[in-house]
């Protein structure tokens, strides 16, 4: 028996315990520790795929994927991808092992691979232990710095990774963030861009497209309908066609973009994406619906900003907000990026409002809310995340929108799951 | 009663929460009836003497602090804050700005950016990353509560009432030469290069930090300690801040000495 098949052999023993004990830690642990007895895995058994798409960039990595998975799925397409944001490497041979044959070692059959990858585990991984067909390249924006540093040496290792790609890649870019298209020159394969018509990102924020910036897909007639979704329309050789997706804000048409056209070059047929759309639901906390409101998950200057942008157009009275703000290593330690996000938009709608602060930091983020404008009688510490959650659904009048950080999100997850609301994340 | 505050740089120096020190030394006067306008300064403004109460200056990326090193003696804004700090001007200069305050920088394998030498400080390009939540205790402000309005050098020196609290991320070490006063002394962290135990610098009422965090808000004490000499100058009084509800402050800077400390 050689040591590849031990390794499988290891991850297939550790997930499946992960699932009896409920433990969680379902994504990771798998391929952390097959890795640790065969660290050739992922290149191995990513080999023989037909074809790989990786999607990178700070935000709507996740929504970007499993939109593409339902267009893939729709079509009949046999699809793999890592799931609930582990998106380093472990992560990746977590998936595969899970698809792989306990007796031969080998994948399952599998048409189509999608991997979405942080901005670090890109430049470890493409193209000597994942070669993409498709890259998608989404967004750069200020992020957790303590883990992946400033923009500029974000943007310098993808560039080194880029020139080892070879031209039978496809590199899609998204053309309305000014960082991403200084990419293009590194780039020796076939470049697309996407974008929306009249608008660019700037900052932290969108503002209207000045000059001509000729992208190769462009959505049109933006219509923002808040938690409701958002419709448009794109121009695709010569036709128009209108779309509706059931996701709020701007940034979610780039992921759709991305995820659109990649699903034309993999031949995905446009009536399979329309259907598709009727029945997507969010992925794990991103703009999730529950019986008694929404998880939107916030991790970044950017995303929050966005998300609240969307609460400041829903928010009624008799609703209430609950924030639980982690400082681990993967929210990022350093909790100064809530400071970035324009938690002021809440000022206008706050009078009736009441926020439950609660995580490792929510005094942090009490206090955040206090200098955007709410009274200090309107803010609630408590640390405890299920206490908080208790507290915040007694005498719920309205709707609870609960905006967690990455680990808050995954621990609010498992109480849900254990009072029965949601099923639990390894299942999706 | 009105402050300006000039913030410098704003769109290529602010690289992380600084915009909180902003938010707060403005709500902070505002809740005292102290109207407050807000200027940036940027590359293609220009900065006359006698037009601002009080400057911010942030923390940038490498290229972003070549450049505004580059506009700071070209367009003589340098020359404009230092003399504005002899005169007493207020600033808070976080991280990269700090640097940029000091007399150079010397980067890995190029050549030496030359500061404004507000701070008698010089910075030279480390191998490591300066990494987490850091604790200064300072022997210059106190930081909770009533007296949060006047520097106070007579708190007993291990008091957690003096500590301030923040969160860094630097390579760049800084030194302080002969003389100069640093901000505080590292309790928990790296703080001005992770070898002298100091942590930023103070020349005359100007703070140079590395603390992130954002820093103000969970350090009023210094906050208003800033907006006080700001107005003294200005109205050529002694200023009393009116007191403010600073609950929400304490609990917050509590929660970070106790658990990083």
């Amino acid at each position: 028996m050689g040591y590849k098949l031990l390794a499988i052999i290891l991850g297939k023993v550790i997930i499946y315990l992960t699932k009896i004990l409920k433990i969680g830690g379902g994504s990771a642990a798998p391929g952390y520790y097959a890795l640790k007895f065969y660290p050739n895995l992922v290149a191995e058994l990513t080999k023989d795929i037909p074809k790989t798409v990786v999607i990178t960039g700070t935000n709507g990595k996740t929504t970007t994927s499993r939109m593409l998975y339902y267009f893939a799925r729709e079509q009949g397409l046999k699809v793999i991808r890592n799931s609930t944001g582990s998106n380093l490497e472990r992560g990746i041979a977590s998936t595969l092992i899970s698809n792989s044959h306990m007796s031969s070692g080998k994948l399952k059959n599998v048409d189509l691979a999608i991997w979405e990858l942080d901005e670090a585990a890109f430049n470890q991984l493409v193209p000597e232990k994942i070669k993409p067909d498709i890259i998608i390249f989404l967004n750069v924006f200020r992020d957790q710095l303590d883990r992946y540093g400033e923009i500029d040496s974000i943007l310098r290792g993808w560039k080194k990774t880029l020139e080892k790609i070879g031209k039978d890649t496809t590199v899609l870019i998204n053309g309305d963030d000014q960082n991403l298209l200084g990419l293009k020159n590194s780039i020796k394969c076939k470049v697309e861009t996407f974008g929306i018509e009249d608008y660019k990102i700037k900052g932290e924020g969108t503002v209207k497209k000045i000059g001509e910036e000729k992208l190769d897909l462009e959505a049109k007639n933006v219509n923002l309908l808040g938690l409701s979704g958002t419709n448009f329309d794109i121009q695709d050789r010569h036709e128009t066609w209108s779309f509706s997706i059931p996701l709020p804000g701007i940034y979610h048409v780039y992921d759709f973009l991305a995820a659109y056209i990649t699903s034309q070059k993999l031949g995905i047929g446009r009536q399979a994406v329309i259907s598709a759309l009727d029945h997507y639901s969010p992925a794990f906390g991103r703009a999730e619906k529950l019986d008694f409101g929404y998880i939107l998950l916030i991790k970044n200057p950017t995303g929050a900003t966005q998300v609240l942008e969307t609460l400041k157009g829903e928010l009624k009275v008799g609703d209430r907000l609950l924030f639980a703000l982690n400082d681990n290593i993967a929210d990022g330690t350093d909790v100064s990026w809530i400071w970035d996000s324009e938690f002021e938009m809440l000022s206008a709608v706050s009078s009736q409002l009441s926020a439950i602060c609660s995580g490792t930091r929510a005094e942090d983020m009490a206090l955040r809310l206090k200098y955007a404008g709410l009274e200090p009688e309107q803010i609630i510490i408590q640390r405890d995340l299920k206490k908080a959650l208790k507290q915040a659904r007694e005498g719920l009048g309205g709707r609870l929108f609960i905006l967690p950080t990455y680990t808050a999100l995954l621990r609010l997850q498992k109480i849900l799951a254990r009072e029965g609301t949601k099923e639990h994340y390894w299942k999706e | 009663m009105k402050l300006i505050i000039g913030h410098l740089y704003p769109e290529l120096m602010n690289i992380y929460g600084d915009m909180g020190n902003i938010i707060a030394l403005q709500k902070r006067a505002e809740w005292r009836g102290i109207e407050v306008v807000i200027k940036k300064f940027s590359i293609e403004n220009k900065l006359k003497q006698g037009k601002v109460d009080l400057f911010f200056f942030g923390g940038g990326q490498d290229q972003a602090q070549e450049l505004v090193a580059g506009d700071l003696v070209a367009s003589s804004k340098g020359k404009i804050i230092k003399k504005e700090v002899e005169k007493g001007v207020p600033l808070l200069a976080i991280c990269g700005g700090y640097q940029l305050l000091g007399e150079y920088y010397q980067p890995h394998n190029a050549t030496k950016l030359t500061g404004i030498g507000v701070f008698p400080a010089y910075t030279v390009a480390g191998d490591n990353r300066m990494i987490g939540n850091i604790v200064v205790q300072s022997s210059w402000f106190t930081v909770h509560g009533q007296e949060e309005t006047s520097m106070n050098n007579e708190l007993p020196a291990k008091h957690t009432m003096n500590y301030l609290v923040g969160f860094e991320n630097h390579s760049g070490k800084t030194f302080l030469k002969e003389g100069a006063q640093p901000l505080g002394q590292v309790v928990k962290g790296f703080g001005n290069n992770g070898e002298d135990q100091t942590e930023g610098c103070i020349y005359k009422n100007a703070v140079g930090s590395y603390m992130h965090g954002s820093l103000l808000p969970k350090n009023p004490g210094l906050a208003d300690w800033l907006l006080t000499k700001a107005l003294e100058l200005k109205y050529g009084k002694e200023i009393a801040l009116e007191p403010l509800d600073n609950t929400l402050e304490n609990l917050a800077h509590k929660a970070a000495v106790l658990k990083y400390s």
